[in-house]
Formats: structure tokens, C-alpha cells, sequence
């Protein structure tokens, strides 16, 4: 009975989370150009999307950007969380709050004050500031993600350990790491989700050459929104379905 | 380990670093410009074209206001945008002598208090914000003022832009002031009557009007007339009726930041928009009413005859084009704000 | 220097070197510009002024605040409500199972959010799938207004943060000893007994943790409630965008932020040291 009601409850929030995603990839076969009701089917935008170049290409430099910066987000973001926690620095307490100042600052603070940051010290706008923007607001959903698993640890794991004669980085590697893993993963995914998503910050700090996606999408909504971006959409939610699914068949077979 | 950081540094360090010296680059909204039109242009002028968009004409402003340099050939602001602009010393002057294409322009969008004499810009694509309704609900022939939209039988079925400037316009025209009213008397005079219409509105939208029209949410409200031009596409019964105290209209328009990189590439760029066959591949692309008269012509009897889109000279005439309010928009956003929180 | 400190000092400096520049810095610069004079010709000029601070504190700024406030802590509750379930089932779950379901539930969120909430207008519009499937079903005799109403804000809001609630609550859900809770058992405790003295204070870091990733974003959050909500009222979030957009009161706008900051900060610590005081200990750290 109580694994019934479990499932049951797992379901409605899959359902939950799904059925915007399920009416957008039906949408995305509907000849209306405005896409609001249901006209008839058309494989159009799809083709469409496929020989839409510039559009590919900002898709393509999306991933890249929301890769790396959820990356170099994760990497920082453990160690600093580990470090919040096990070492007194000078500046510790001022800089855990500045964690939470990010988080909350809004999007426009974040984006005009980068970017007047960024000229003045003569960094031009392109893809490097867009990552360095990037990987800045990732770090604190890092950072608040991991801290949250290490501060419930004992304590006396760590000590047993330097008892034994482990140097610091080989408890990190060893003790710390593998039992941070669930709250890594859960960062680096929040990190990639925000990246790929991102539009006020992504705006200011990025230049003339290297657009994305997310304000390719953002700057169409006066000329509403193409099909092609549904399609787009279908797409990505597919290949990702598909490819993690694969994955997790292909692995746990590997684990039997 | 190492050959991923080389092969990282490779990926993100040289761009940006160089600006090859045969691009434009060009700041708009997205899907503005067909893009066979930027194919053609690299073929015909060897100058590749880098494509970058902005969600709103605020937006823009801030970050060309801080961009001092390496930043955009060409940009395409709206209106009052292109006054503010030229004011705060952020664009370069255009030389006519390198747009010979202008002559094809509609000489009715030229000169307008925005911009005398075209000294910084050069209209695109332009059109009106006005009334819209749905027929089904609304006798169109009943609609012929702003104030229809008081009509207490339009109570929560009442949509209005979500835009300070837009909103405050029509209430100000309303009351037979100028929609570019800057005297505090009268804009508190426009407030008073909008928080009258508040308890009437279902929803602000200013990104895409049409959707609640369409979705049977609101009867009545402002729209822009490009938006009825779509949504007949999908129901013919939305009507868009010029209120008799006159339509806003506003125009985009090209002009040259003075960050450019490279102002003969930016000025080669405007003046291509503006050749007829250009701007006809653009305008059917968009949809929106273009700028140019010859391209106009060359249009179908349908589209070049739409009402919602290309307006009578006297619908035009009785219209006005957004200007800068200057100072007086702090006066503005006091009351918008009022009115938010009401 | 040994090894150990070498990794010390690595540990610390990198990420503290990042949160400085990228994060004191350009904050600095946002202070800074809270007390500066607008220029209407330029940005700022250099008159250090108390006025954005005075002129901050008006009515319709603290009902702004006050609007956002609740509409953020409504969404923190009803994200905690459905998310704690989740991530506590999902952590009994096998593990190769356990994170297909969590890459699973994080899919949707990868198209773009504007999308997902264009979609959510699909489904509650008055002719919109919603309704049509509940007409079809005879459950209801007339369409309901569901868009542009405070329903569908929260559903949007809620439906757009989840993750933020979900990922932290399972990190630290998954760590919990269930021999505890046996062991609770077996000396004759209820469940709720279980839930509210073993279950709940254990999991208290991943909850702090969830809230503040949903409560902080969902105050400065401003598209979804415009979308969906019909944008009759105004956010923290439109407010701030107004100053550094349609007025170019980039002072005022930093001011408005600086105080936003300043009262998330007071409350933030409010919260910690009540926490701290139910569950010592958490913040002790060795040199």
C-alpha cells in the first residue's frame, strides 16, 4: 500500500513537470505560425530548424558555454564549500555572505554591474566574459548545495583520518569527494540548468560576436516566437530523453 | 588533463581578440532581417555580417551607454530611442552622400521631430499602436475613441500594453493632450483617469498583445497593428480600429553607434537595406510595414492594402510619433509605479 | 610547505579569489553607485548623496517589497511541500533507478523558461487544453479563468523552481542513517514521532538550503507572475528594471538593491542563529 501511494505520488510530480514539455513537442507539429491553437500537422519547422545556421549555431554555442561554466562552477564551488567548512580564514564569514548576496542580487544589478566591471579593466565583452558571468552566478547554487551535505557529516570520519596519516588532499580525494558526489551532481545539474537558460546576465556581458541561444528566443517574443523554437525545443527534450535513458539501460546492465 | 586545458584555452581565448576587418556588426531583434538578405550582401560586398539580438529597446540603451568601444556597426533602435541617443552623444552622424538608396524611403517617415532631417537614422520598419477588438464580442462600429475602453461593459475583458510611455499616450490623447506630454499637471491629469480603467484591465502586455485576443482572455485593448495583421491569420474577427484623437505610431531605425568599429561598412550596410529589392525581401520576411515606398509598391494588392498595417495618410496624419520626454519620465514612472500598486 | 597545506591554500584561494573579484568587487560598484546623483546626460556624477536611500523608503517601494515578499515565501512553502515527498521517496529508491529519476526530473528544465511558461498558457488559457478536457469531461459547465490569476502565478512559480528544492533536499536526504530511524522504532517511537525529532532536524541543512535557492531567485523573479499574472501588479524585480531601464536612474535602481540585499541579509542571519541554536554545531570548523 505505502509503495503504491509512493509511486502514485512520484508520478503526479513527473506529470506535473512533464505535461508543459508534452503540449510544447505536440505544438511543435502545428502548422499555426503563432502557435496559440491547434491548426493542423506540418513537419515545416523542423525543416526549417535544420537549415536555420545562425540559429544552430547559438544553440550549439549555448551548450558550450552552459558545459564549461557548470563545470568550473562545480570545481570552485566544492572546494569552496569545503573550505567554509573545515578551514578558519580570514574573511570567511564575509565571504559566505556574499554567497547569499548573489543569489539574490537580480538580474540586472548582476548583469550592469559585470559589465561595467569588465570594461574597466579593459576585458573587451565576448566569450570569455560570458563564461566569467557564467561560472559567477552557477558558484553559489554550488556552493549552498554542497555545504548543505557536508555540514550534516561527522566530524570524526574526517579526524580518524588525519589520525592515520592522510595529508589533506588525500582525505579530500578519498573521504570528502566520494561522499560530496550526490550533492555535486545535484549542483552541477542546477548549475547547467541556469546556465542554458539565463538572458539578462548573458545580455550585457556578452559581445557582438558570440550570441546564444536564450536571447535569440527572448529578442523574438515582439515578432513572436518561431514554431522553429518549439521544434528546437522538442528536439533538445528528445535527444536528452533518448540519450539518458540509453545511458542508464547501458549502465545498469554494466553494474549486474 | 593538460591537453583539455590547452585545448580550452584555444577554444576561448582567441576569439575576440581579433575583429577581421571585412565584418559588420549588427545589433536587432531577432528574425528582423531575412536572412538571404545578409547572404546577398557578403556576396555582393565581400563584408561578412555578425548578427546579434536585444530583447527590448531599454535594454540596448544601457548597454550601449556603456560600451565605449569594439561594440556594434549598426543598431536598430525605435523612435524615441533615437532621439535619446543622439542627445547623450552616443551615435555617429550619417553621411547621405554614402546612402544614395535613401531616395527610395517614404518621404511621409522622413524628418520627424525624433531625428530632423535624418541627420542619425534611417527608418526600417514601422507601424501604430491603436485599438483592437473582437468582433465577436465587440461591434467594431461602436469603437471609435480611446475612451471606448472605459466603457464599463468592457469590465476585466480590457487588455493594455505594458509599457509606461504606450499606456500613459493613450490616456493622455484621450484627454486631447499630446501623447509626448511632459507637463506634471497633465500627466497627473492621465494618471488620475487610468486608475479608472485599472479595475477594468485583465492583463499588461506589451510583448505580444495578440495572444490574450486570441486566447479569448480580453475583448478589447490596445494592440499594435502588425499583431492584428497575424492574428487574422488565425481568426479574422480581431478588428483594429484609429481611435479619432489619433494612433502612436513609431518606426525602427538604423543607426550608427558611435562604438562602431568600422563606419564605412556600417554606412555601406544601411544603404543596402534601403534598395528597393532589399527591402521587399525583408518586409515580406517580417511582415511589418516597411519604410520604403518603392519596395511598397512592389508588394501584393493584399498586404500593401491592409489597413492594420499601412494606414490612410489621414489616420497618419492624425497619429503622432513618440519623442523623447526628457526629464519628465521620472514624472512618468512615479505615476506608473502608483498605478502598479493600486 | 607541505602537501597538506599546499591543498589548503588551494582550497581557499581559488574560490575565495573568484567570489572577491567577480562578487565584492562588482557589488562594490553597485554601493558605490547608491550613493551618487543620476545624471540625465550621462550615468552618474561623482555627488555622494543620501537622497536614493531617502527617496527608496516611500510607500510604494515597501508595497512592492511587501508584494514580492509574499508571493517568494508562498512559493518557498508550496516548493517545500511537494519537493520533501519527492526527494525523500526518491532517495529509498535503488540507486541506478534513484538517478535516472533525478537526470529525469531535471530534462524539462532544459528548454528555455520562456517556452515552458508559453506552454503553461496553452494548457490554462480560457479555450485552452485545461479547460477543454475538463468541459469534455462534464466536471465543469463553464470554462474557469485559470490565466492572469494568482493560482497561475503560484503553479508558475512552483513549477519553475522545483528543481531548486528538489537537488539540495535528495544531496541531503540521501546521507541520512537509516538505522537511526529503526533503531527509533524499535524503542517504541511513531512514525511522526521519528519524522519530527530524527527525519527533520537531520535533513534541516538541505532544507535551509532548498528554501533559500527558491525563496532568494523567486524575489527578484519577475516574468513568470507578468505572463502569467497579467502583470496588474508591480515586483522587486520590475521595480529595479524600471530605475536601471525605462528612467536610467541607475542610482536609485542600486539603492533599491543594496536594501533588498541589506533586509534578505537581517532576515537570513535572524534564521541562522534560530537554527543554529536548534541544531549546534553546524558552523564549527577547525583551523
Amino acid at each position: 500500500m505505502k509503495k503504491v501511494f509512493q509511486s502514485a505520488y512520484l508520478a503526479f510530480i513527473f506529470l506535473f513537470l512533464y505535461v508543459p514539455i508534452i503540449v510544447l513537442v505536440i505544438y511543435s507539429f502545428n502548422t499555426s505560425r503563432f502557435s496559440t491553437n491547434w491548426q493542423g500537422f506540418t513537419l515545416d519547422w523542423y525543416r526549417m530548424l535544420f537549415t536555420d545556421g545562425p540559429l544552430m549555431e547559438a544553440f550549439a554555442n549555448s551548450l558550450i558555454i552552459a558545459l564549461s561554466s557548470s563545470t568550473i562552477a562545480t570545481v570552485l564551488g566544492t572546494l569552496g564549500a569545503f573550505a567554509f567548512y573545515r578551514y578558519r580564514f580570514l574573511g570567511r564569514q564575509v565571504m559566505y555572505s556574499f554567497v547569499y548576496v548573489l543569489m539574490m542580487s537580480p538580474d540586472i544589478v548582476m548583469g550592469i554591474s559585470l559589465l561595467m566591471f569588465f570594461i574597466t579593466i579593459g576585458l573587451s565583452v565576448g566569450v570569455t566574459t560570458l563564461l566569467l558571468a557564467h561560472v559567477t552566478f552557477c558558484l553559489p547554487f554550488v556552493v549552498v548545495t554542497v555545504y548543505a551535505r557536508i555540514s550534516g557529516f561527522d566530524r570524526h570520519i574526517i579526524d580518524v583520518a588525519k589520525d592515520l596519516g592522510a595529508s589533506e588532499l588525500q582525505m579530500f580525494r578519498h573521504i570528502v569527494l566520494p561522499m560530496l558526489m550526490p550533492a555535486i551532481i545535484a549542483g552541477w545539474l542546477l548549475s547547467f540548468t541556469l546556465s542554458l537558460d539565463d538572458v539578462i546576465v548573458s545580455f550585457f556581458t556578452t559581445g557582438p560576436s558570440f550570441e546564444i541561444l536564450p536571447l535569440k528566443i527572448y529578442s523574438m517574443v515582439r515578432l513572436g516566437i518561431k514554431p522553429e523554437i518549439n521544434a528546437l525545443s522538442a528536439v533538445m527534450f528528445l535527444v536528452s530523453l533518448v540519450t539518458v535513458t540509453a545511458a542508464h539501460f547501458f549502465f545498469a546492465k554494466e553494474n549486474k | 588533463m593538460k591537453k583539455v586545458l590547452v585545448l580550452f584555452l584555444a577554444f576561448f581565448l582567441p576569439l575576440g581578440a581579433f575583429a577581421a576587418d571585412r565584418e559588420v556588426y549588427v545589433f536587432n531583434w531577432s528574425q528582423y532581417i531575412d536572412p538571404a538578405v545578409l547572404d546577398l550582401f557578403k556576396k555582393e560586398t565581400g563584408i561578412e555580417v555578425k548578427y546579434s539580438t536585444f530583447e527590448s529597446n531599454e535594454a540596448l540603451f544601457a548597454k550601449l551607454k556603456i560600451l565605449k568601444k569594439n561594440g556594434y556597426d549598426v543598431a536598430f533602435p525605435s523612435t524615441y530611442f533615437v532621439e535619446r541617443m543622439r542627445r547623450l552623444g552616443m551615435l555617429k552622424p550619417l553621411d547621405h552622400a554614402k546612402l544614395p538608396n535613401m531616395k527610395n524611403l517614404n518621404q511621409g517617415l522622413l524628418n520627424k521631430p525624433y531625428d530632423p532631417d535624418n541627420a542619425y537614422s534611417v527608418p526600417y520598419m514601422w507601424g501604430s499602436s491603436a485599438i483592437g477588438v473582437n468582433a465577436k464580442v465587440v461591434d467594431p462600429s461602436t469603437v471609435t475613441s480611446w475612451d471606448d475602453l472605459w466603457n464599463p461593459a468592457y469590465k476585466g475583458k480590457v487588455l493594455l500594453m505594458d509599457d509606461v510611455r504606450d499606456v500613459f499616450a493613450m490616456s493622455l490623447r484621450s484627454l486631447g493632450y499630446s501623447g509626448n506630454e511632459t507637463d506634471p499637471a497633465r500627466l497627473k491629469e492621465a494618471y488620475k483617469k487610468l486608475l479608472k480603467l485599472k479595475p477594468s484591465v485583465k492583463v499588461f502586455n506589451s510583448d505580444s498583445p495578440k495572444q490574450p485576443f486570441l486566447n479569448n482572455e480580453v475583448v478589447i485593448g490596445q494592440i499594435w497593428g502588425g499583431e492584428v495583421y497575424q492574428a487574422n491569420e488565425e481568426n479574422p474577427d480581431i478588428k483594429y480600429i484609429y481611435p479619432r484623437e489619433g494612433a502612436t505610431f513609431w518606426a525602427d531605425n538604423m543607426v550608427i553607434p558611435a562604438s562602431t568599429r568600422n563606419i564605412d561598412h556600417a554606412h555601406a550596410f544601411i544603404d543596402f537595406m534601403c534598395r528597393p529589392d532589399i527591402a521587399k525581401m525583408n518586409c515580406e520576411y517580417v511582415g511589418y510595414a516597411t519604410a520604403n515606398a518603392k519596395a511598397q509598391e512592389m508588394l501584393d494588392e493584399k498586404t500593401r492594402n491592409h489597413k492594420a498595417v499601412y494606414p490612410d495618410k489621414a489616420d497618419l496624419d492624425r497619429g503622432e510619433f513618440q519623442t523623447d520626454v526628457g526629464e519628465a519620465i521620472m514624472t512618468y514612472e512615479k505615476y506608473w509605479e502608483l498605478l502598479k500598486t493600486q | 610547505m607541505t602537501r597538506g597545506s599546499r591543498f589548503r591554500n588551494f582550497a581557499i584561494g581559488s574560490p575565495m579569489l573568484w567570489i572577491a573579484v567577480f562578487v565584492v568587487v562588482p557589488y562594490l560598484i553597485v554601493v558605490l553607485f547608491s550613493f551618487l546623483t543620476r545624471d540625465p546626460e550621462g550615468i552618474v556624477t561623482w555627488t555622494l548623496t543620501l537622497e536614493n536611500y531617502r527617496e527608496i523608503f516611500s510607500p510604494v517601494f515597501l508595497k512592492v517589497c511587501g508584494n514580492s515578499f509574499i508571493l517568494a515565501l508562498g512559493t518557498t512553502a508550496l516548493t517545500l511541500l511537494l519537493a520533501y515527498p519527492f526527494a525523500y521517496i526518491l532517495t529509498r529508491i535503488d540507486e541506478n533507478v534513484r538517478r535516472f529519476l533525478l537526470v529525469l526530473m531535471i530534462i524539462p528544465f532544459w528548454t528555455s523558461s520562456l517556452i515552458r511558461t508559453y506552454a503553461l498558457i496553452i494548457l490554462f488559457k480560457a479555450n485552452g487544453l485545461l479547460n477543454t478536457f475538463l468541459l469534455a469531461t462534464g466536471l465543469i459547465s463553464e470554462p474557469i479563468s485559470i490565466l492572469y490569476t494568482e493560482t497561475a502565478v503560484f503553479i508558475g512559480l512552483v513549477y519553475t523552481l522545483l528543481p531548486f528544492m528538489i537537488l539540495p533536499l535528495y544531496a541531503s536526504l540521501l546521507k541520512l542513517d537509516r538505522r537511526l530511524m529503526e533503531a527509533a522504532r524499535d524503542l517504541g517511537a511513531t512514525s511522526r514521532h521519528v519524522f519530527f525529532h530524527i527525519v527533520l532536524p537531520l535533513t534541516l541543512p538541505g532544507i535551509i538550503a532548498g528554501s533559500t535557492m527558491v525563496f532568494l531567485p523567486a524575489l527578484g523573479l519577475f516574468y513568470i507572475p507578468d505572463l502569467l499574472g497579467g502583470a496588474r501588479s508591480m515586483l522587486i524585480g520590475n521595480f529595479i528594471k524600471n530605475q536601471f531601464l525605462t528612467t536610467s536612474n541607475w542610482p536609485l535602481g542600486s539603492a533599491a538593491s543594496v536594501v533588498l540585499t541589506l533586509l534578505m541579509f537581517l532576515l537570513l542571519v535572524w534564521f541562522f542563529i534560530s537554527t543554529r541554536r536548534a541544531h549546534s554545531g553546524d558552523m564549527e570548523t577547525v583551523k
